[in-house]
């Protein structure tokens, strides 16, 4: 009961400001220790316990990842051209890093099974290939104009 | 001397006692590592490849539709690449866990669930077709890529709940393990096209 109280807390206080599910997952990831794989919040921590919090945004974080996973190719596009525009870095530099550092391979939460990793890191490479297309043609479009 | 004979009768029968508890303990249990694949097996399945979402997912011409109306030939190309990998991925696992589940239903069952005659040239028909369906969807999907073939998908995968549904009531005869040991809902995890 605990754990979906926190859970409730952390949807509505903090993941209610991220729209995409791809910025839900980068975000929970982030709050995980890449050592032991335990999530920490301390505000969360603070109105309950560091265990439940742990927990909580291990659930949120796999809620986030069957979200992204089932989103359309188009869908994925469309987050990820979004999330690039949060992050304020430049597109060509975005699109470099991702494609080289894979930064979405740590990302998935523990446990879960390769089918499930392999078939969202295909997607998001091909999402990746298609906004670089998109963003190639459109500057293009703006140059010829 | 009475003394000595009780002691050794005494000796000799806590001696004859612990040779029978250490025989059971080394005494291998027939099957059990079946029992454990079978487990496993089942579980991956249940909770992974027989998922509605995610064999949808995998064979989504939604998907297909948007590559073909908005991108290039060269994205078109990455794209049913990458598809027919994950579609290969999906479709070796599938084989690979129903193997194992025939491997318990062979070794196993056999001497201990006692399953009716009837049951048993069921089942060994269902394994048989659906071995034969999953081998006959890689060879396509190696061939002709992940959207030919949606008939062979939804058979291949109705086929696989039907096992599991099987398997899963053998299994349960094997005692406390769960059949589903990640703690999923086993029921109404059929896949639908």
């Amino acid at each position: 009961m605990d754990v979906e109280d926190a859970a409730q807390d952390l949807r509505r206080r903090t993941l209610a400001k991220f729209e995409r599910p791809l910025d839900r997952l980068i975000y929970l990831s982030s709050m995980r220790d890449y050592n032991s794989g335990v999530y920490y919040h301390d505000g969360l921590a603070a109105s309950f316990t560091e265990d439940v919090a742990c927990q909580a945004i291990s659930e949120c974080h796999s809620e986030a990842f069957r979200d992204l996973l089932g989103s359309s190719l188009k869908e994925l596009v469309s987050q990820l051209e979004g999330y690039l525009s949060a992050t304020r870095t430049s597109p060509a530099v975005f699109l470099t890093v991702w494609k080289r550092l894979e930064p979405y391979r740590v990302a998935v939460p523990v446990g879960t099974d390769t089918l499930s990793s392999e078939l969202l890191f295909s997607n998001l490479k091909v999402a990746m290939a298609i906004l670089e297309e998109n963003l190639t043609s459109r500057s293009t479009g703006q140059q010829a104009a | 001397m009475i003394q000595l004979i009780l002691f050794l009768a005494v000796g000799a029968l806590l001696l004859s006692s612990l040779f029978l508890f250490a025989g059971r303990l080394v005494q291998p249990k027939a099957g059990e590592k079946e029992i454990f694949d079978a487990r496993r097996a089942l579980s991956s399945l249940r909770t992974e490849l027989l998922q509605p979402d995610i064999v949808a997912r995998i064979f989504a011409t939604e998907d297909l539709d948007y590559v073909n109306s908005s991108t290039s030939e060269e994205i078109r190309r990455m794209f049913l690449a990458e598809r027919k990998r994950v579609a290969l991925l999906w479709v070796r696992y599938l084989r690979r866990n129903i193997l194992s589940l025939r491997r318990f239903h062979l070794g196993s069952v056999r001497h201990h669930a006692q399953l009716r005659f009837r049951t048993e040239v069921t089942l060994a028909v269902e394994f048989a077709i659906l071995l034969f369906a999953c081998r006959a969807l890689e060879i396509i999907l190696w061939i002709r890529g992940p959207y030919v073939a949606p008939k062979i998908v939804r058979a291949a995968t109705a086929g696989a709940a039907r096992v599991c549904e099987i398997s899963e009531r053998s299994l349960g005869f094997f005692g406390p393990g769960s059949a589903t040991p990640l703690g999923k809902p086993s029921a109404g995890n059929h896949a639908t096209l």
